[in-house]
């Protein structure tokens, strides 16, 4: 099924991606390893002078591979019509052996790329390269996993066929099923809700501290570390609320418990807006928790706390709208989890 | 004070082509001074300058301002420093046709977005000093050569740099001309500017307000080791 639009697009963005990447590591290698401002050598000048365009050609790049996880589980939806067994993407994705880890990988890389370009944007706002080593660094962590990522992309797609036959969702989100999957699914929705609600209420009470106390120039050293850990609790707090029973209100059927069929017109393509929020808020949520503590370096002294309360900011609206959202989808449901 | 430390630059490096017009050059620059970089057609007097006033990156070494390493700065903290810092006078002037003088003086102040009120009676103040008020509506290119480079002087200072950079600043002009300008560089030095040089002109070189000649031949200083 290669020559599906969406799919072609994936492969199209991951060898972007991959030749990207191919063509910035060997100079982010150079950075890690030689990178020296104090000296004035041929070598030293030309890794300044290269810096901006491979941080440019990257920033893009990441971009991509960060958006492209919209795209690849918009494939995923949109392949399942023609796939024997599947009713949503998770068909799709449990078609091959290559499909769940594929997505992993995406989450992982949405995540990373964000931090990275958060990084970046904060390097190019000193004047004397403050993270250059770090982000770089980062960059060559990244990179296999991005190589990982379009391989098994490309094997998954690759490998789908109208004549393979895979399981619906109803079976891997079942109570009664094993792994994961249906350990998440089988969590008690009380405990569920409660975990969801209050990390949610923690994580947003953080970034709002963020963005009130780095907007007015104040530290927040201490409160980068907490926002990040809130936002990683709260996300895997969100995911298991959603297939818990946000999933079940929206169905109104307190077995399906799919976080894909939300992604379906029947429920209003509700996941596609719930799930943006919740992961674009995140990212914004982790990007000011890694820009604030570098207002200790001297040349970020102003722009650090400036640019972790405007992506705390946004952490506040979009994680604010999840939860909205979240809670209106409950309480607009006709069914009832607790007597 | 501007320090410069073992810069070279190459043009087309790696090619068949390749130009080494800096090699190695170390020297400072005293704020406050007057220096002439003096040689030849291609001893580096024009690649040296654009180094010194931040228009061009080194291949290797470094220049300093005060403390901070300038040449090293990314593009927009540079853009921002040699608006503030450097005032240009090129060999040709390089005043834009079909503007006029007043507007072609006001033209770099633009970026720094200052009120336009203040910003015009600025550059009128500016040609007034130089003497070119009358000019200030003529189109640039009906100005004579005296006229051009008084017109460049006052457009390289209407963002009140520290240091001003002139570029063989009396090649085209005669010696009653020459004479002018070097008067008003001694203004210019009085007011405590820093102004840098290219010339081998004796006129120039030789002239008493002349706080230091550095001669270059072959991308380097002469004498130096």
């Amino acid at each position: 099924m290669l020559l599906h639009p969406p799919v072609l697009a994936l492969l199209v963005v991951s060898s972007l991606v991959t030749a990207g990447l191919a063509l910035g590591v060997p100079f982010a290698l150079r950075v890690v390893r030689h990178w020296d401002l104090a000296s004035g050598s041929e070598r030293q000048v030309r890794l300044e002078r290269g810096t901006s365009l491979v941080s440019a050609v990257l920033g893009l790049v990441l971009a991509a591979q960060a958006l492209s996880l919209g795209l690849f589980v918009f494939a995923a939806e949109s392949l399942s019509s023609q796939i024997t067994g599947a009713m949503c993407a998770t068909g799709t994705l449990n078609a091959t052996p290559f499909g769940f880890p594929a997505l992993g990988l995406k989450v992982a890389l949405f995540f990373g790329a964000a931090v990275w370009l958060a990084l970046d944007r904060l390097d190019r706002d000193g004047d004397d390269y403050p993270l250059v080593r770090g982000k770089y660094a980062l960059l060559v962590g990244l990179a296999p996993l991005a190589a990982a990522e379009a391989l098994l992309q490309f094997l998954h797609f690759a490998g789908l066929s109208p004549e393979v036959i895979t399981s619906c969702c109803g079976s891997l989100f079942s109570v009664e099923g094993a792994g994961v999957a249906a350990e998440v699914a089988g969590l008690p929705p009380g405990p569920a809700m409660a975990a969801f609600y209050l990390s949610g209420a923690l994580v947003l009470a953080l970034a709002a501290r963020t963005w009130w106390t780095a907007g007015r120039g104040g530290a927040v050293l201490g409160a980068g570390a907490a926002l990040g850990a809130a936002a990683v609790t709260a996300f895997a707090a969100a995911l298991a609320g959603v297939v818990s029973f946000l999933s079940v209100y929206v169905y109104e059927s307190p077995h399906h418990h799919c976080p894909f069929c939300l992604l379906k017109g029947g429920y209003d393509y509700l996941g596609y807006p719930l799930y943006s929020a919740l992961f674009a808020g995140t990212a914004c949520a982790l990007a000011a928790a890694v820009s604030g503590p570098f207002a200790r370096v001297r040349s970020l002294a102003l722009a650090a706390p400036r640019r972790a309360a405007r992506c705390a900011g946004w952490a506040s609206v979009l994680l604010g709208a999840f939860y909205l959202l979240s809670t209106w989808a409950v309480l607009r449901s006709h069914l009832g989890l607790f007597p | 004070m501007i320090r410069l430390e073992d810069v070279r630059k190459a043009f087309h490096q790696g090619s068949p082509n390749e130009v080494w017009a800096v090699r190695g050059v170390t020297l400072t620059i005293e704020p406050g001074s007057v220096t002439v970089f003096r040689g030849p057609s291609g001893s580096g007097k024009t690649s040296l300058v654009s180094l010194v006033g931040c228009l061009a990156r080194p291949t290797s070494g470094r220049v300093r301002l005060g403390d901070r390493l300038v040449s090293a700065l990314p593009e927009k903290f540079l853009a921002e420093l040699r608006r503030r810092t450097f005032g240009f006078v090129f060999q040709q002037f390089h005043l834009v046709r079909g503007l006029s003088v007043l507007e072609n003086v006001m033209l770099p102040a633009y970026p720094e977005a200052p009120p336009y009120a203040e910003l015009r009676a600025r550059a009128e103040g500016l040609l007034g000093r130089l003497g070119i008020s009358d000019r200030a509506g003529a189109r640039s290119e009906w100005l004579s050569g005296g006229e051009a480079q008084r017109a460049a002087i006052a457009r390289a200072l209407v963002n009140d740099p520290q240091v001003l950079i002139a570029d063989e600043p009396t090649a085209n002009l005669d010696t009653e001309r020459s004479r002018d300008f070097l008067e008003i560089v001694a203004g210019l030095k009085a007011e405590g500017r820093t102004v840098i040089l290219t010339s081998h002109d004796p006129l120039v070189c030789e002239a008493p307000l002349v706080d230091r000649v550095v001669p270059l031949r072959d991308g380097r200083v002469e004498g130096a080791a």
